[in-house]
């Protein structure tokens, strides 16, 4: 419950971008595929970084809650406010701010989407290339550490920030990086907010590094009788250092749902790969001639191979949309994704691993993978009853385990949230958690910023 | 000096140099001294007994050794396996040639990373996970070896580059991969810095996947063979796809200047010579040799390089620009006055400085990094107090107390 001294000086400040109407808190309750919903007392829409140092001095002052919100993909509940106060909206902040051609940077408002920059970008000749699945936010990027498809060629968030503009807890603004290519002389706060899911400070604003567009792209896709082979033909590309830009994992329930859902044509319900290549055209042909290679040694079977935009977008539009070929394929039914990563060495044992617990619990599931770093989601098929959403949680948990037995994480890019603290114990060992328990208090004394995430406080109760 | 040869020797000694309120000057074996401010401690613990590759899976592109490695074993692990560091770290010729034994920890401690990082980022970003003692005595992991994780924050990447002054770190894994079946370079010839710059970064954003881009003005370039101003561009992949990239360039930057082609063996020399700033010590005599001699590491926007390097020669510096004009190594005759105004001109285009190397009354009154703004110096030592919570580690050495 917000006092009326909270509601009067926000009004005042936010006019109607500040809303405690129900329809804005019932969106702010909960992010995708998100089953513990908790609603916010109020919803402000910030248009600038003063407007959300103001809002956080304040709430600091009162010690109100506050959590972020971009675009709400996140799939852990990272966005719902589970103790309540203010869900501070990001998504009019959509400035982009500045292209720099020459310096292959671009600076952005934290609200901007990646499409919508790289849109903007295709113009000058240049891209971003971390792509996750949803098009989210800059800004939601960052503070969870994205990556995609292409991480093994450009990497993750991690590596294509150069700088950020944050605002601290008590409403201090600070800029860390910057325009230089090196990032800080000191301690590398930007690294620290990245991945920190709102809990260390609001970024209102992103310098990222971009890339040239590539003069050629290459698409392929190779089908193999089992995971193991399409396995080991992945770590024998990557080890011989073809910089293949793409390359991704799709299992044989997964295809049978793509080839319906998108009408892919000659193609069979079979463990697949997919690549894609970037370069000049001689090097793209000649990074798909080797991969072809390595493939076919591995059994790899109708290796095909396209350069036309056209044929290549279809492929991996499909791709793209596998999260909804798999929900399309069993109408009525919930989708629960796992994100577990393993070493790349022990992933066709992770997924054979997978593929037995789902068969022991009954539920059905596809899996998809960014297997050029060992990173797989088992997409959980469910009735939409509570009974069979206890199931599909249950699967997750032990699928969990068996990546951490493997010498794994329990997630590989959708990030903590509420439903993965519980493994951070195990995966980091008591020391690290304290630490980073330590830098929370430091930087956020009075725990407003996003509560009860990352990290198990027994102190403060969830809901 | 301290010199434990296991994590419990580590663990046994901080704790007791906390329980004691005794600083300790922690390093590996001390080549880099010299970087930034000397530090003020008692005691020095080493990491120098702490050796050898923990574990290396040639397969899965990873490598873990304790800290104490010598670079130099570890980098012949990964080459006998035909696979190297990303980030080319370098080994700067001023810390005292081959002679210098540095150790993997400081590598990591000091974020080091050669010509390769405007492609293939920094050391840090290659860092996958860390074991260290924290300033309790603690030892903690952060990370591990999988190629990325979202669990948590990044306790790994706030420690690389953190000079010893937040944990001791006792082993580090971290990415690799395989070394290139080729490598070429680009020689462009007698540019202008501006024009220079201009050239490289039309060079960066060319569909060619460029891995180097650096410019040697008169005085550097002379140290690698050439009368005249070099730009360098380097491109590294398998041998037909350089030879291919390499002439398109030559062709796309043809209204730049004219150039030449280095072949393998010319192309690892001269990418050797700047990732290791030889050309300063060559080019740039300092009367009373190199200990006279101030050395700044100067990190800028791109498009600023030129006109910072233009500062440094008008104050009796010179140097050379590497990470397509972002990075400036220089050297020149220690002096406060030239230092002050280097830092003034880095300070007002938004860059950023490391003094590598100065005599010590320098290096105690000067800002050897920048300084921050009030915000980030108070959350810098909030942070310090986390780890370190008596202030035992590395005091002074990136600001003073
Ligand atoms: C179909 C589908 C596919 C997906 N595929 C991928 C994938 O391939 N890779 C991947 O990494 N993720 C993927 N995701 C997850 C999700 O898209 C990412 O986590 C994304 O980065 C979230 O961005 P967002 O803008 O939606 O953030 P939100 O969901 O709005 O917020 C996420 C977290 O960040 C915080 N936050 C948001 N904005 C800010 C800010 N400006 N400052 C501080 N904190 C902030 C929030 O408080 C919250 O904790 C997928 C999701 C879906 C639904």
């Amino acid at each position: 419950m917000l006092h009326d001294q909270t509601i009067q000086a926000l009004t005042q400040r936010f006019g109607d971008r500040f809303s405690q109407h129900p329809a804005h808190c019932a969106t702010h309750a909960h992010g995708e595929a998100n089953p513990a919903a908790h609603q916010p007392d109020a919803v402000v829409f910030a248009h600038a970084t003063e407007e959300v140092a103001a809002l956080l001095n304040h709430c600091h002052t009162h010690h109100i809650p506050v959590t972020a919100f971009g675009a709400g993909t996140s799939l852990e509940g990272h966005v719902t406010p589970v103790q309540g106060g203010i869900s501070l909206d990001l998504s009019q902040m959509n400035q982009i701010l500045a292209v720099n051609d020459a310096d292959l940077d671009v600076r952005v408002q934290a609200g901007v989407t990646r499409r919508q920059l790289n849109s903007t970008l295709r113009d000058h000749g240049l891209f971003f290339p971390v792509d996750p699945g949803a098009d989210s936010t800059i800004g939601g990027m960052c503070a969870t550490r994205a990556s995609g498809t292409n991480a093994v060629r450009y990497g993750t968030m991690r590596e294509n920030v150069l700088g950020l503009r944050a605002v601290l807890a008590d409403g201090t603004i600070v800029d860390t990086g910057g325009r230089v290519r090196k990032s800080s002389t000191g301690y590398d706060l930007t690294r620290l907010l990245i991945g920190s899911e709102g809990t260390l400070g609001i970024i209102t604003e992103i310098q990222l590094r971009l890339f040239g567009i590539p003069e050629a792209t290459g698409a392929a896709i190779c089908q193999f009788a089992g995971v193991a082979a399409a396995v080991s033909s992945v770590i024998e590309i990557i080890q011989s250092g073809i910089p293949v830009a793409r390359i991704e994992f799709v299992d044989a329930a997964q295809m049978a749902a793509s080839i319906a859902y998108s009408k892919l044509i000659g193609l069979q319900a079979l463990p697949t790969l997919l690549f894609e290549f970037h370069g000049s055209a001689a090097s793209v042909a000649e990074q798909a001639q080797q991969a072809e290679a390595i493939t076919t040694e591995h059994g790899g079977a109708a290796f095909a191979f396209a350069t036309a935009a056209e044929d290549r977008n279809r492929l991996w539009q499909a791709r793209h949309d596998a999260f909804w070929a798999a929900r399309a394929s069993r109408p009525g039914y919930a989708v629960f994704t796992t994100d577990t990563i393993v070493p790349i060495s022990r992933l066709a044992e992770a997924i054979a691993q997978a593929d037995a617990a789902v068969a022991r619990s009954g539920l059905d599931a596809c899996v998809v993978g960014h297997v050029g770093d060992g990173n797989f989601h088992v997409m959980i098929l469910f009735p939409d009853t509570p009974e069979a959403a206890a199931r599909a949680w249950a699967l997750d948990r032990e699928i969990v385990a068996q990546a951490l037995d493997l010498g794994g994480a329990s997630s590989g890019e959708h990030g903590v949230g509420l439903g993965k603290r519980e493994f951070l114990q195990r995966e980091h060992g008591a020391p690290a958690l304290a630490m980073m328990r330590a830098i929370k208090t430091a930087l956020d004394p009075r725990g407003i910023l996003n509560p009860g995430k990352i990290l198990l406080d027994p102190l403060v109760s969830d809901c | 000096m301290i010199a434990p040869d296991s994590e419990a020797g580590f663990a046994c000694a901080i704790a007791a140099a906390t329980a004691a309120k005794s600083a300790l000057n922690l390093t590996g074996y001390g080549s880099k001294a010299g970087f930034l401010r000397p530090v003020v401690a008692g005691e020095t613990l080493s990491t120098r007994a702490f050796r050898g590759v923990s574990l290396y899976a040639p397969k899965e592109l990873v490598l873990s050794a304790r800290s104490g490695t010598p670079l130099a074993e570890l980098e012949a692990t990964l080459a006998a396996s035909g696979q190297h560091l990303i980030a080319e770290p370098p080994r700067y010729g001023f810390l005292g040639g081959a002679a210098a034994t540095q150790s993997f920890g400081g590598v990591i401690a000091c974020n080091l990373s050669g010509p390769r990082r405007i492609a293939w980022g920094a050391m840090r970003d290659h860092v996958l996970g860390v074991r260290a003692i924290t300033g309790r005595g603690e030892i903690m992991r952060s990370g591990g070896r999988v190629l990325k994780n979202v669990t948590g924050l990044d306790l790994a990447k706030l420690l690389t580059g953190s000079y010893g002054t937040l944990a001791l770190l006792t082993e580090i894994t971290v990415k690799v991969l395989p070394i290139p079946e080729e490598t070429g370079t680009l020689v462009l010839h007698d540019l202008t810095p501006a024009r220079a710059v201009a050239a490289l970064s039309a060079a960066l954003g060319s569909p060619f996947s460029v891995t180097g881009a650096a410019y040697l003005p008169e005085r550097a370039a002379a140290a690698v063979g050439y009368d005249r101003p070099v730009a360098l561009i380097r491109i590294e992949d398998v041998a037909a796809s350089v030879a291919y990239r390499l002439r398109a360039l030559s062709t796309q930057l043809s209204r730049y200047a004219a150039s030449t082609l280095l072949d393998r063996a010319g192309s690892l020399a001269i990418w050797q010579a700047v990732r290791d700033a030889t050309p300063l010590a060559e080019a740039m005599p300092v009367q009373g040799g190199l200990e006279e001699a101030m050395i700044w590491r100067v990190s800028v926007a791109p498009s600023r390089g030129p006109d910072i390097l233009g500062v440094a020669q008008a104050l009796g510096l010179d140097g050379y620009l590497d990470w397509g004009g972002g990075l400036l190594m220089l050297a020149g005759p220690a002096s406060h006055a030239a230092a002050s105004a280097l830092t003034e001109a880095v300070t007002a285009v938004g860059g950023g400085w490391w003094l590598l190397r100065a005599p010590e009354a320098l290096r105690t009154s000067l800002a050897c990094v920048p300084e921050e703004p009030p915000a980030l110096a108070a959350i810098r030592g909030r942070l310090q107090t986390a780890f370190d919570p008596a202030g035992i580690f590395s005091p002074g050495k990136l600001h003073a107390a």
